[in-house]
């Protein structure tokens, strides 16, 4: 096939074409950038929080109207938490401060060094008062859970050093890096003030209150320490596989039953907490993909239409070819190699254009930079589209009859 | 002359209906993509309150140790400790001030078929209302006697009073709140700032309702909880009261000034107050005091997030991406027309003619594709508006936005039909006539 007269012509009349590249380009460049945030919100809504199983798992938080005073609440709490072991399908109950992508919880300072100016990291801190190893199925990467000695009970608000911490394989990682961490001292605060605590032990993850993304959204701490005082307590619990609504409704009747004053539940399942946690970025990933197919519609419809007006414009012309000897299929291939030519151009102008929108988003909105696969994929995917659309107006170019190049026009 | 060429504009949508189909369409959509994303940057960076955003001020104090300090790099907490909010209010700075913190509390309705329930609000001081101007329908806000106090009185949004007492007027009506008997002392109409400008720091921007508001003195009195987030830069003494002695920030503050020229004496006092508290032994880092108002507070917090900045750049390529589509269409619709002009100028009209037909022509398809795009947003919005509370309060098109449509719709077509005009008016009468 000769390209040099496809390119002649093409020279000869270079606005069509231009238009028809020019769409290409920017069809390319949105289209990669937009799959890139798309690909990277799927990516932090699939990242797993460290709870085993989620679908099994919810909590209960329980608020006491009258408060009786610290001694009566943690009365309440001790009952509350047999109530709850006692309800049939229950596997396991523990009583948490906070929750992973709740979007609510506590930070604290840590150092390695109680001479430390400045923090190692700023850690996200679980208070529990049972096994949540258990409860939330934690894989230990080192080390061991809590003791049964090491849980303690303090009044809300004041300040006793836990008797162990267990921190995430990150937190370790960036405060110990390439060390055992089991036996060594992590210091919350600085200072004179800070608190020696000993490391008991290390979890593969355990995300923060805020499933942050990065690094920061992995530094969690958890201490053996019980607050009560606050007339309410959360509670998180694992159901038997299948059964978790049903256990859900046992639980709230069974602690309505036994608390005796009036009480609010509210009771969240993680699954709830992942999806309010995610929603805005599920629905700008929807957006986005909506985007991305109008996009390719409209540039599939634009060239469809100039490679019919080419071929309206040339029916003389290419009856002369036919009747010149041409075959149907040199018509196509005519037109066809006319279209992937384009469509180079434009895909071309598209990764430039793409890297320099990408660069824009880096610099304006502290995007991450484009992987080069978002742009090749993209081209394989116009050239595709561009070949696709041109291949109806060639088929009606190829099926026009050698007898027209006779007649006048 | 223009009324016929509108009118030749409308009966030429219908000559070549495929191409006018596709051409329309796609001006729509890209009108639509860009208008409804624009819609949402248009309402989230609204002015919540044109007509004092400029004498509202936000003070911002750094009272972190001064150990640490990297001058220049750290951005001071955007709330304040209560110790600074007691002394601010004291001031007698501005002609009117509040200190606040946000709240969330069970309320027992006094029927007791309802069961209790968890409610969110503010506890302000009487300032509040005059300040944000929040509008009364019952009642009116509590006096600076109830402040000092720490009186047990509550004003109530419409649907919380609704919801507890019905239709009638429950000035004077009890509810417990906070495990204490609370009385009804004013019931607010309509009031939901976009953004909500007065409370940022919970990160809670908009389609916030407060369901109540309770004299600050009142909720410490009752030492209710903070409902948001608290940064402490150092121990505190255990309990509630070794909380309002601390150093840790978790309360807001506003002044409104007679003026917005009175900002530099508000700067100077603030300047003063921190360097009085530095002789007590506070504020060590000698960090610069900051005051915003309304405009630029909500820059500082960042109300308008980057996902929607994102995807506003974003629809506008689109709609780029759309304008070369229809000049394409364009060119084509206009190319078959070339012995009708050939025709038209042999008759006498000169090439502004041709060009004021064919431009009015394009005008008319940007007309029939901004009422299609404007159908197009609405439903983009009321899908969007799916998403959260958040979203529905900012996912509405006004007035200006509804005519930036069309403007837009409009405009885009004249854009795209530039070079297809040019090009209609290049046709060469004799040559034209000739061929045919």
């Amino acid at each position: 096939m000769e390209i040099r007269p496809i390119l002649s012509s093409l020279m000869r009349n270079k606005t069509g074409p231009i238009l028809v590249a020019l769409q290409v380009a920017l069809s390319l460049a949105i289209l990669a950038n937009a799959l890139h945030i798309v690909g990277e919100r799927r990516a932090a809504a699939a990242r797993p929080s460290g709870i085993a199983d989620e679908h099994a798992v919810f909590t209960i938080n329980i608020s006491h109207l009258r408060g009786d005073g610290p001694e009566q609440d943690l009365a309440n709490q001790n009952r509350e938490i047999a109530t709850l072991r006692a309800v049939p399908g229950v596997v396991s109950v523990a009583n948490v401060g906070q929750l992973p992508m709740s979007n609510s919880g506590w930070n604290t300072t840590v150092a390695v060094e109680r001479s430390q100016t400045r923090e190692s990291a700023v850690a996200s801190t679980y208070s529990v008062a049972d096994s949540v190893v258990q409860a939330w199925g934690l894989v230990l990467a080192e080390g061991r859970d809590f003791s049964a000695a090491e849980y303690v009970d303090i009044p809300m608000g004041s300040r006793d050093t836990p008797r162990a911490v267990m921190l995430t394989r990150a937190l370790a990682a960036r405060l110990w890096p390439n060390q055992a961490t089991v036996g060594k001292t992590l210091y919350i605060g600085m200072g004179e003030d800070a608190m020696g605590i000993p490391v008991v032990g290390v979890v593969e993850r355990l995300q923060d209150h805020n499933a942050n993304i990065g690094e920061r959204g992995e530094m969690s701490i958890i201490v053996p320490r019980r607050e009560y005082g606050a007339g309410g307590a959360t509670y998180t619990v694992r159901a038997a596989p299948g059964q978790r609504e049903r256990v859900i409704r046992d639980a709230e009747d069974a602690l309505r039953k036994a608390s005796g004053d009036p009480v609010i539940l509210h009771t969240r399942t993680i699954d709830e907490l992942r999806a309010a946690r995610y929603r805005a970025d599920v629905a700008l990933s929807w957006t986005l993909v909506v985007v991305s197919v109008l996009l390719l519609l409209i540039t599939a419809g634009g060239i469809v239409g100039m490679a019919s007006l080419w071929v309206n414009q040339r029916r003389k012309q290419i009856g002369v070819r036919r009747a010149l000897g041409a075959r149907k299929r040199d018509i196509v291939r005519y037109f066809i190699t006319e279209n992937v030519l384009i469509t180079s151009a434009g895909v071309f102008g598209g990764v430039l254009l793409g890297i320099g929108l990408n660069q824009l988003l880096v610099n304006r909105l502290e995007m991450e930079r484009l992987p080069l696969g978002y742009l090749a994929g993209g081209a394989v995917v116009l050239w595709a589209l561009g070949i696709a659309a041109a291949y109806g107006p060639a088929w009606r170019a190829a099926g026009i009859s050698p007898a027209l190049a006779t007649r006048s026009a | 002359m223009f009324g016929y060429y509108f009118k030749l504009g409308v009966r030429s949508l219908r000559r070549n209906p495929v191409l006018t189909t596709l051409m329309v369409l796609t001006l729509a959509i890209g009108v639509a993509a860009s208008v409804s994303t624009l819609t949402i940057l248009h309402m989230m960076s609204g002015d919540p309150i044109p007509q004092k955003s400029t004498r509202l001020f936000a003070p911002v104090l750094d009272n972190r140790p001064a150990e640490n300090y990297d001058p220049g790099h750290e951005r001071p907490d955007d709330q304040l400790t209560y110790i600074d909010v007691v002394n601010l209010l004291k001031s007698g700075q501005g002609v009117r001030r509040t200190g606040m913190y946000g709240i969330a509390a069970v309320i027992e309705p006094p029927d007791k078929q309802i069961e209790p329930f968890w409610t969110e609000g503010m506890a302000p001081t009487r300032d509040f209302f005059a300040m944000f101007d929040v509008p009364f329908v019952y009642g009116g806000p509590w006096s600076e006697a109830d402040d000092a106090r720490g009186a047990d009185v509550v004003v109530l949004s419409r649907e919380m009073a609704e919801k507890l007492f019905g239709d009638a007027n429950p000035i004077g009506r009890q509810v417990r709140l906070l495990d204490a008997p609370f009385t009804v002392i004013g019931v607010i109409g309509a009031w939901s700032p976009q953004p909500r400008y007065y409370q940022l720091q919970s990160g809670r921007k908009f389609g916030v309702n407060e369901d109540l508001f309770i004299p600050l003195a009142s909720a410490i009195r009752h030492k209710s909880s903070h409902n948001g987030g608290m940064s402490c830069s150092a121990r505190s003494d255990p309990g509630f009261e070794g909380i309002l002695r601390s150093e840790c920030t978790w309360l807001q503050f506003w002044f409104e000034t007679a003026s917005s020229a009175d900002r530099a004496d508000l700067q100077a006092w603030l300047d003063n107050y921190a360097a009085d508290q530095r002789r007590l032994g506070r504020m060590k880092r000698n960090a610069p005091n900051e005051l915003y108002d309304v405009p630029e507070w909500l820059v500082h917090m960042k109300v308008v997030g980057k996902d929607n900045k994102l995807s506003a750049w974003l629809a506008f390529g689109f709609l780029a991406l759309c304008l070369v589509n229809t000049i394409g269409l364009l060119l084509a619709k206009f190319s078959v027309r070339a012995s009708e002009v050939g025709i038209r100028r042999a008759l006498g009209a000169s090439r502004t003619d041709i060009f004021r037909q064919f431009l009015t022509e394009s005008a008319v398809i940007g007309l029939a594709g901004g009422v299609l795009g404007l159908l197009l947003a609405f439903g983009a919005l009321a899908l969007l508006s799916l998403q959260s509370s958040a979203m529905a309060a900012v996912a509405r098109m006004d007035l200006a936005m509804l005519a930036f449509t069309f403007a837009l719709s409009v405009l885009a077509a004249l854009v795209a039909g530039l070079l297809p005009t040019w090009r209609a008016c290049q046709v060469t009468p004799a040559l034209q006539l000739k061929s045919q």
